[in-house]
């Protein structure tokens, strides 16, 4: 998932990911991933699929992150899935004018 | 347990990308917290806008604009996955260079061809327009009016082109940009089976033992559909997959059998695995006696470049019996294709003898089902039409077609090159559903839906796509209108066959666009377009899937969408300004009407109401013209269709489905069709009925390989493929203005083959320019990175505006598809 806005230094990024992997290169690639700042593997698959989230403050730090992973010979391809930025400033007035919730929302 | 904010979202996203991976992650994660988070963003479904696996993406909408986009797990095409064009899916509609004003070039005021674009009204652009059509329809008469589509107009919108165009100015001069992605596709399926698009569907990807990739780099140009088949690969051990292809690309990671072959030689690898299957006793002789029957096509056919080129003139049978054939019996097939040993074809395509056999053997042994992929590898081929035959006759030569997992399945580029190029019959010798111009039962079949005079169409076919442009260039097609494309960048050279067309003094060229695209640059007049959500529509994707979505956001102010141009201008045209007074004697009743009147409103299409329209749905077209439009056109358009094996659903049923496969019979979709017990059309007892050819048989051809237009000589002694990459949607219009994108593949570079770029003194990175008999184009070297070109080939693709790679290709194109070869031209590289 994808939001529109401009950069701003109180944005808090997080997108997840699924990268299907040659089997053999599994453990290999979820090193390259870890090694990435901000990042967490959540579940891997018998199948090769390593599920992980990428934290960040803006669009490009989180582009910058993916692309490191991208590269990797080990997979096979990389789907980002979600992706939802907080803006922190937003939430903190909306919150001071009782509208904590109109800026969160839940897939379908 | 209390999540504060970060890790409430974090949540979501983690839970998200579980789902759509089908693993369990721990209770945490996965424990959302629901509806409490009444949010201000209004979600909705529509299909992705990019290629033509048609994903389905939730579209989150907030104070007017689309703010977020993710994967529909509720899609089975997608089930939940984004690829990264999708990904960043809602950032297309807001580049900053967005036109939201018609641009008229102008001196003093006034059109001038030589002029500088300057804005206009909407009415005066209209003006000028339609003085630019009546002069040249009463100078020079329908033939000289012109109009180039699309592959991504929505249904509506190509429905409403053709009838402005073949009924209204009563020009066949509409033809899509799926010429240059489908038509050799299209020319294939009608050949051998009668009736166009794909007998399987997505399913069979669960349900192969063995998939083919021919000439498609899926990893790429269809990450979603690639990521179903890498899943059956990796969970399925026994799964085998071949990849062929001129060069080596990210598809190759995952082969079993990766093969690079010289180009054009898969015509003799196709004939090599069909004499594999008989030579070695595996022909399905039960179901090649009672479904198929063998035909001897038309050789030597010439290369569709222009009549007094040298190959047009050596070639024998270039002329309108290219496409015939005559009648053989299996053994004289099996001679024919006896010539392609092993031996020869290995050393004719480069693929060595073991990798030829084990291919051939995937689709021999009949205890593997197999899957074969292709999209623009055969397509775009100066032997398109044969390549898509022959790779038929190996599925039916082993009756593995139409069942679960046995499928040969063409790939579509655009999301909507099945629905409206193809099944609503935007070419130029086209109507709906299959039929053609050529017919008169057709013709007058669409008379009648349409309630127009006998005579209306003309039957003759119009110009198809390379024909438009060197009838630009000649002056013979003179009022020309381009929506929904960006044919200057992707048509091929440019230089001789484009551009000189565009600007010739003669002609009134028209660009419908949402972007100041290449094309749009060298036309007349620009329109500003509405692009995917900001309207109403349904796309069809490549397994005959059927998706409508409503419009969401308002475009910006001044940009309207392609139906309310076509709809819109047809008002400035009275009956009597376009049909000659022996039609209109026909029916009177058309007196003193315009073709708005005609073709939209006082025809079927005009009998849905505003109350259809839901009152909480943004509708801009529907309301400005003050009935249902989207679904007046859908219906009409329908009619062609039902009861012909082309049935769709009634058009409220798509808003509430990911959509639906035709033919939809009794409610029900079609997933594989010809087969009894799954396509309701197959008559009982047959088991398989083709029968989209009277005689219910497939056509089997005997069709050999021949050589290329142009092959590397001493002069230029490079082969030159042409193609796509992951982050960019062909021309790069959309995506080169998500800066994402742009960012991650900025440049298109020419992949080379280090031996090669140390030959000519070169080294990564180095400036060049690739000069072919055309143009040149300069760019930089590429050495490592993602394609990997055997020596003697480079790779470079279209995708960027300011490298054309097509001022340097050929514009041969396959003389029974007009679809032209992108994959194959000779050229030289020079450092800079």
């Amino acid at each position: 998932m994808t939001q529109n806005s401009d950069t701003r230094p109180s944005e808090y990024h997080v997108a997840s990911l699924v990268a299907s992997c040659i089997l053999k290169d599994v453990e290999a690639v979820k090193k390259a991933i870890t090694e990435v700042d901000d990042t967490e593997i959540h579940a891997t698959s018998a199948e090769g699929k390593i599920v992980f989230t990428i934290e960040g403050t803006s669009y490009k730090d989180i582009d910058k992150k993916i692309d490191i992973i991208r590269v990797h010979t080990g997979i096979l391809n990389l789907s980002p899935v979600y992706h939802q930025v907080l803006d922190e400033d937003q939430e903190r007035k909306l919150a001071e004018s009782d509208k904590a919730d109109a800026l969160s929302y839940q897939i379908k | 347990m209390t999540f504060n904010r970060r890790e409430f979202i974090k949540a979501n996203a983690i839970a998200a990308a579980a789902a759509v991976a089908g693993v369990s992650v721990p209770a945490i994660a996965s424990n959302l917290i629901t509806s409490s988070d009444i949010t201000k963003l209004k979600w909705d479904k529509a299909p992705c806008r990019f290629c033509g696996t048609g994903c389905s993406v939730n579209v989150g909408v907030m104070d007017g604009k689309v703010v977020a986009t993710h994967g529909d797990i509720k899609s089975p095409v997608n089930k939940g996955l984004n690829c990264v064009k999708g990904y960043f899916l809602s950032k297309i509609m807001y580049g900053k260079d967005r036109l939201t004003t018609p641009l008229l070039r102008m001196t003093n005021g006034k059109y001038d061809k030589e002029g500088e674009f300057a804005p206009v009204s909407w009415d005066q652009a209209f003006d000028v327009m339609a003085e630019k059509a009546k002069e040249t329809l009463k100078k020079d008469g329908p033939t000289a009016v012109g109009m180039f589509g699309s592959g991504q107009w929505t249904v509506q919108e190509g429905y409403a082109a053709v009838k402005l165009m073949k009924a209204g100015f009563r020009s066949n001069n509409i033809d899509p940009n799926a010429r240059h992605c489908m038509a050799s596709a299209v020319g294939g399926f009608m050949r051998t089976f009668g009736i166009d698009e794909p007998m399987g569907c997505y399913d069979d990807l669960e349900a192969a033992d063995a998939f083919v990739l021919w000439g498609s780099n899926m990893a790429e140009m269809h990450p979603i559909l690639w990521t179903r088949l890498t899943d059956r690969r990796l969970s399925s051990p026994h799964v085998k997959v071949a990849v062929l292809s001129t060069f080596e690309h990210r598809s190759f990671d995952l082969a079993d059998n990766g093969m690079i072959f010289t180009p054009q030689t898969d015509l003799a690898i196709l004939n090599y695995i069909a004499h594999y299957i008989i030579s070695t006793g595996r022909v399905n002789k039960d179901f090649v006696s009672k479904h198929t029957n063998f035909r001897l096509g038309e050789t030597d056919i010439g290369y569709g470049l222009r009549p007094e080129h040298p190959l047009e003139q050596a070639a024998k049978n270039n002329g309108k019996t290219a496409g015939s054939s005559t009648p053989i019996d299996f053994e004289e097939y099996a001679k024919f294709v006896s010539t392609y040993t092993v031996e020869y074809t290995s050393k004719l395509s480069g693929v060595p003898e073991h990798k030829l056999e084990a291919l051939a053997e995937l689709y021999a042994d009949p205890k593997i089902k197999v899957t074969s992929f292709w999209t623009m590898g055969f397509n775009q081929h100066t032997r398109g039409v044969w390549a898509n035959n022959l790779v038929y006759n190996i599925h039916l030569l082993t009756g593995k077609i139409s069942t679960p997992g046995n499928s040969p399945f063409s790939l579509t580029g655009q999301p909507s090159a099945c629905g409206t190029a193809r099944e609503v019959g935007t070419f130029s010798h086209r109507l709906p559903a299959d039929m053609v111009v050529t017919n008169p039962k057709h013709r007058a079949t669409a008379e009648k839906i349409w309630d127009l005079p006998e005579g209306t169409i003309p039957a003759k076919p119009g110009y198809h796509a390379v024909l438009q442009n060197r009838m630009l260039k000649d002056g013979k097609l003179n009022f020309y209108w381009v929506q929904c494309n960006n044919n200057m960048q992707a048509a091929a050279n440019i230089n001789e066959e484009g551009y000189p067309g565009y600007r010739n003094p003669k002609n009134f060229i028209v660009v419908s666009d949402p972007y100041p695209t290449v094309t749009a640059q060298a036309a007349d007049l620009i329109l500003p377009t509405a692009m995917w959500v900001e309207k109403e529509g349904v796309y069809g994707n490549a397994e005959r899937r059927t998706q409508s979505w409503y419009q969401m956001v308002e475009a910006p102010t001044g940009a309207k969408s392609d139906l309310w141009q076509l709809v819109e201008f047809s008002k400035r045209f009275a009956i009597e300004d376009v049909w000659p007074e022996e039609l209109i004697a026909k029916k009177p009743d058309v007196r003193g009407k315009t073709l708005y009147d005609v073709l939209y409103k006082d025809s079927s299409v005009g009998k849905f109401s505003l109350d259809e329209v839901p009152e909480d749905r943004l509708n801009d077209e529907s309301r400005h013209f003050g009935f249902y439009i989207q679904k007046g056109l859908f219906e009409e358009y329908a009619t062609f269709g039902r009861g012909h094996a082309h049935d769709l659903a009634p058009y409220d049923r798509y808003h509430k489905e990911r959509g639906l496969r035709w033919p939809v019979v009794n409610g029900k979709e079609t997933k594989w069709r010809f087969k009894e017990g799954s396509d309701p059309y197959v008559k009982a007892g047959s088991g398989w009925d083709f029968y989209g050819h009277k005689d219910g048989r497939a056509r089997i051809f005997a069709l050999p390989y021949e050589p290329p237009a142009e092959s590397p000589d001493e002069e230029y002694d490079l082969w030159l493929s042409t193609g796509r990459v992951l982050e960019h949607w062909h021309s790069g219009s959309m995506t080169q203005r998500v800066p994402e994108l742009y960012k991650a593949m900025p440049d298109a570079l020419v992949y080379m083959h280090p031996d090669d770029a140390k030959k000519r003194n070169m080294r990564r990175g180095d400036l060049v320019k690739l000069i072919s008999r055309r143009g040149e184009v300069q760019t930089r070297v590429e050495t490592r990175g993602r394609n990997k070109p055997p020596i003697g080939l480079v790779y470079m693709p279209w995708f960027d505006a300011s490298r054309l790679v097509n001022k340097v290709t050929l514009d041969a194109t396959d003389p029974l598809s007009k679809q032209t070869d992108f994959k194959k031209c000779a050229i030289k590289i020079v450092k800079v």
